[in-house]
């Protein structure tokens, strides 16, 4: 952990008030207009315990540090979208080197449910801000163990998909049971891939749990894992809509229970995940979040309506039930072996269909890792991708060569890539080299290699 | 023919002004009694002029300022009405304080009722510690005043004598701690205010002057003189809003500038952004506290042409306090003006004294006079250029808060340093070299800030909501609420509706304001939603007339 004696907590608010994904989508521009009344009337940014900062724009290239954009990141992101990445980038950028002691990017759009690769709009995301911002520190900072805990009420399934094979980054996601909610995906047995296992933590919680099942699982499962992972630095995409008054969830979570999460947590860096009740939890879980980054009193933040929640005795020995079985996975996790159905020569391989509810695209995904005993493998993605309304997105391989790739890893890598473009069925070719921060991308009608160099 | 007067801590100066061309100036040291000098520099700079030809007077003052700085006001008592939030043992508003029960919310519903018990209690327990001052409180408030006005209500009942002030028409912006302060100040400053605007008075009825009188504002702006009672907090630290002015009036129009002011001990700097003065993003701070007070951006530097010198090891270094002039001019200590005359940048002093005044500081260090010299020049032209860029900064990274916004704010850098104040003839060409700018000493530089007053143009504003949900719109300086129609309202009408009321405040203010002049400086559009549906639409909009500077001055002439 940071020295933080005296220093600030940073806040970029940016609530893009010029910005919707369409004018009646719960992700539109007033989303935050009731959290900046509060946040303004309080007189939260005059507190010399705060530090108010303007965003940035993230660059095309720090986004292809972490997605594969098709066909290109210019054609999947909007200014919003390199302002809301840039803020996370910019609030870490100051952490990391010690001029602020934790930050909160409160922008908009958010951005965990993007996967590495982008073909469209996902659950009202198109890039993953976090996973950009953690791709960044690990080039520009040299940090390599984050942990990343996603406290939205739906399953963070873009930031699972980008790290599931990455043993440096520790994702652990508590929401609503995929069963009751969108994604539908979530479980506890989506554990990470063969050189990541249990580095993907899925805590699945039953609708109705309220603050106390919570703390259960902060101090049961969370803090624990965290205190042996050692993490560098601790993001927290904090979705708002556990939250009792929320549109979309069924959970019973408090403005308080959000901020001794916080508390709890003690993450270096939160950003702004989903949450759409905008008057009636918004101003309240945004503030006590806030207030407890910032080390200040927030026991008087309440709800106007708030009362007291119970749950009942059989959901909460489901939660406790759940926990037991993650901790034990958790303490297994360089003890298993890959599943022998997975595994082709050397490479482990599995097929994934992907669906992007906004824009009603259908992906196909052969994802590829080469099983290397001295890194964590380069991967490869074969994706293919038909619209709704029958256009094709085009075939595409992907190539990701991780920052800890051993030379032979990428050797190979780059001699598929150069192989790949000489193959017509991929339209576009890419790849990601994040040892050297050169990202290229082949298209095939025009022969045509893009550079991006950082 | 304008007059500009600016009444400082130590000079009281004026200006005539007539078709863009100064016709007289005056300086006077301010005495005690300041109706005597504002008369004295009334007579210098109106002496041969036809009064009738007079058609306005604009008055800049430090006085409540110094009167806030010195507390030497009543004791003040805050009656607040926070609510849930933030917890209130992180206010400190340097005032005693009694928190009473109710709440507004964000939409000016009320979530907590008053407790009319609880403040009859917490007024006898003010009236007993001889309070009788008070200023009344409330988050949201501008949303929702009833609360406040209830409690001042009770108030006239209970303490007909009292003097009580409302947050939500002292400080109508959210923020809550800011309008408290902004409140405080309003109640303490009031009644010392009103006895300042009576000398004014008195002072241009003597004389049988009979135009139109404003008094400058810290943002540039002006209101006039009767109307300025109401806010009496407004007209503080207007010293360096003049001066801005009248950099503005005496260089090029649309420049990018920067106005440097080095006084005695301090320098004041200000930003002029392509032809306008560049506002703070937070407010005035008056004694360490922030307030609603809009306010030009300016920035002391601890530095001046009096300025002690001394070591610190092996540093010169300054100290922030005067003990005298110049050792050139009979003072105690070397200072910044001794290495001015060594380097035969100014004509002030005895240039031997000068000498022998580095060379005792330099010695130490084995540097002759004229390296020693050199040294607190750059010393003193650094720590200003350091402030200069740090403004520069500090304005690209504001926040901003939509997307057009972020992106249209662009790099801009000054072409022109332009000093003004006694000290500036001496540093300004090497502080505009460090910058890469122009160096500009405009002429009656000693009297920028009298200029500045002078032809400062009338400012007003006036804030809207309309919320279409509820059927009613409120004019927030105002306290005004009126109905509006539910289906047809659109933000064409709110517009209509803010100008309207605009022009007729300023017909009010006998102020004449073209439609087509009104600038819009806030404009928000929201819908409100109920579970998904739209429930209706919130308006938010600010319209003002013009800031800035009704002419420049011509000056071919000097
Ligand atoms: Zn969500
Ligand atoms: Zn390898």
């Amino acid at each position: 952990m940071r020295e933080s004696i005296g220093k600030q907590t940073g806040l970029i608010f940016f609530p893009a008030f010029d910005w919707a994904i369409s004018p009646t989508h719960p992700e539109r521009e007033e989303r935050l207009l009731y959290t900046r009344d509060q946040i303004f009337e309080e007189g939260i940014m005059d507190l010399p315990q705060i530090s108010e900062y303007a965003p940035v724009l993230a660059t095309a290239h720090d986004i292809a540090r972490t997605h594969f954009c098709v066909p290109r990141v210019e054609d999947q992101t909007t200014e919003a979208h390199l302002i809301a990445a840039g803020a996370a980038i910019l609030l870490a950028d100051e952490i990391a080197s010690g001029r602020l002691k934790n930050g909160f990017a409160l922008v908009r759009p958010p951005g965990h449910h993007s996967m590495r690769v982008v073909r469209g709009n996902r659950g009202f995301c198109n890039i993953n801000n976090e996973a950009i911002m953690v791709d960044y520190l690990r080039r520009h900072h040299g940090i390599k163990r984050v942990a990343i805990v996603d406290t939205d009420v739906h399953h963070g399934d873009g930031t699972q998909d980008i790290f599931w094979h990455d043993p440096d980054v520790l994702f652990i996601s508590f929401h609503q049971d995929g069963r009751t909610l969108y994604p539908g995906t979530g479980f506890t047995n989506e554990a990470g891939g063969p050189k990541a296992y249990a580095r993907t933590i899925n805590i699945p919680l039953p609708p109705g749990t309220t603050d106390e099942s919570l703390m259960y699982v902060v101090d049961n499962l969370i803090l624990p894992v965290l205190n042996d992972f050692k993490p560098e630095f601790i993001v927290n995409s904090a979705g708002q809509d556990n939250h009792y008054t929320d549109p979309l969830g069924s959970m019973k979570i408090t403005a308080q229970g959000y901020a001794r999460l916080t508390e709890k947590l003690r993450p270096d860096l939160a950003v702004l995940e989903g949450g759409y009740a905008i008057e009636t939890a918004l101003p309240y879980v945004n503030m006590g979040i806030i207030l407890a980054l910032a080390g200040l009193d927030y026991t008087y933040v309440r709800e106007p309506d708030l009362r007291p929640f119970k749950e009942s005795p059989d959901l909460a020995s489901d939660v406790r039930w759940t926990v037991d079985k993650l901790m034990r996975q958790w303490e297994k996790r360089d003890l298993v072996v890959p599943n022998p159905e997975h595994v082709k020569g050397n490479y482990y391989q599995q097929v994934k269909s992907i669906y992007y509810d906004t824009d009603g695209i259908n992906e196909n995904q052969l994802e590829k890792l080469r099983l290397c005993g001295n890194c964590p493998g380069y991967l490869t993605i074969d994706t293919k991708a038909t619209h709704g309304y029958g256009r094709t997105g085009g075939r595409a391989l992907c190539v990701s060569i991780p920052f800890t790739a051993c030379s032979s890893c990428r050797a190979e890598a780059e001699d598929l890539y150069e192989q790949s473009k000489k193959i017509k069925e991929y339209q576009h070719v890419y790849l990601q080299d994040k040892p050297s921060d050169i990202f290229l991308s082949y298209d095939s009608a025009s022969g045509q290699e893009r550079r991006s160099e950082g | 023919m304008y007059v500009g007067v600016d009444v400082g801590g130590t000079f009281t100066d004026a200006v005539l002004l007539s078709n863009g061309v100064i016709r007289a100036t005056a300086k006077m040291p301010t005495k005690a009694d300041l109706l005597e000098s504002i008369l004295e520099a009334l007579d210098v700079v109106l002496k041969d002029v036809n009064i009738r030809e007079l058609k306005r007077i604009v008055f800049s003052t430090t006085v409540i300022t110094n009167l806030i700085a010195g507390q030497k006001h009543d004791k003040v008592a805050l009656l607040l009405i926070p609510g849930p939030g933030l917890s209130h043992k992180h206010y400190d508003f340097k005032a005693e304080v009694c928190v009473l029960s109710g709440a507004i919310d964000y939409r000016g519903r009320e979530i907590v009722p008053l407790n009319e018990k609880e403040i009859e209690e917490a007024l006898s327990g003010l009236a007993a510690k001889g309070f009788k001052k008070v200023g009344v409180v409330g988050k949201f408030s501008p949303r929702n005043s009833a609360h406040e006005k209830r409690v001042a209500a009770i108030i006239k009942e209970k303490y007909p004598d009292w003097q009580a002030e409302l947050g939500f028409r002292a400080g109508p912006q959210l923020n809550f701690p800011r309008r408290a302060v902004t409140t405080c100040l309003t109640c303490a400053t009031r009644g010392p205010y009103r006895i300042f605007v009576n000398s004014v008075r008195q002072a241009l009825a003597k004389r049988e002057i009979t135009a139109e009188v404003f008094i400058l504002k810290a943002d540039g702006g002006t209101l006039p003189l009767g109307n300025s009672v109401e806010q009496p907090v407004e007209t503080i630290f207007s010293g360096p809003a003049a001066s801005t002015l009248g950099v503005q009036a005496l260089t090029p129009p649309d420049v990018t500038e920067v106005a440097v002011d080095i006084g005695g001990t301090t320098t004041d700097i200000a930003l002029i952004l392509n032809g306008q003065p560049l506002l703070s993003a937070k407010g005035a701070r008056v004694d360490e506290q922030l307030t609603q007070v809009r306010a030009l951006a300016v920035k002391s530097v601890p530095v001046g042409g009096d300025s002690v010198l001394e070591l610190s090891g092996n540093e010169i270094v300054f100290r922030p306090e005067r003990l005298g002039p110049a050792y050139c001019m009979g003072g105690p200590a070397p200072t910044p003006t001794d290495a001015l005359r060594v380097l035969g940048l100014t004509a002030l002093g005895d240039e031997d004294k000068a000498r022998e005044a580095m060379e005792d500081l330099g010695a130490p260090l084995g540097m002759s006079a004229g390296e020693a010299a050199g040294k607190v020049m750059s010393l003193v032209v650094n720590s200003i250029t350091e402030e200069v860029k740090k403004m520069f900064l500090e304005w690209e990274q504001e926040p901003a808060y939509r997307i057009w916004e972020l992106l249209q704010k662009k790099k801009v850098r000054p072409s022109i340093v332009a000093g003004v104040g006694g000290g500036a003839d001496g540093f300004i060409s090497q502080i505009a070299s460090e910058l890469g700018c122009q160096p500009v000493i405009p002429p009656y530089a000693p009297v920028a800030n009298a200029i500045g007053a002078a032809v400062a143009r009338p400012t007003l504003q006036v804030s809207l909501r309309a919320d279409t949900e509820q059927g009613y719109y409120n004019i927030r300086e105002e306290g005004f609420q009126g109905k509006i129609d539910r289906q047809s309202f659109n933000e064409r009408k709110a517009l209509e509706l803010a100008r309207e009321r605009l022009l007729g405040k300023a017909a009010g203010y006998g102020l004449d304001v073209a439609l087509d002049d009104i600038e819009v400086t806030y404009q928000e559009v929201f819908n409100m939603i109920r579970g998904w549906d739209t429930a209706g639409r919130l308006y938010d909009l600010t319209v003002q007339t013009p800031r800035g500077i009704a002419g420049r001055i011509e000056i071919g002439g000097k």
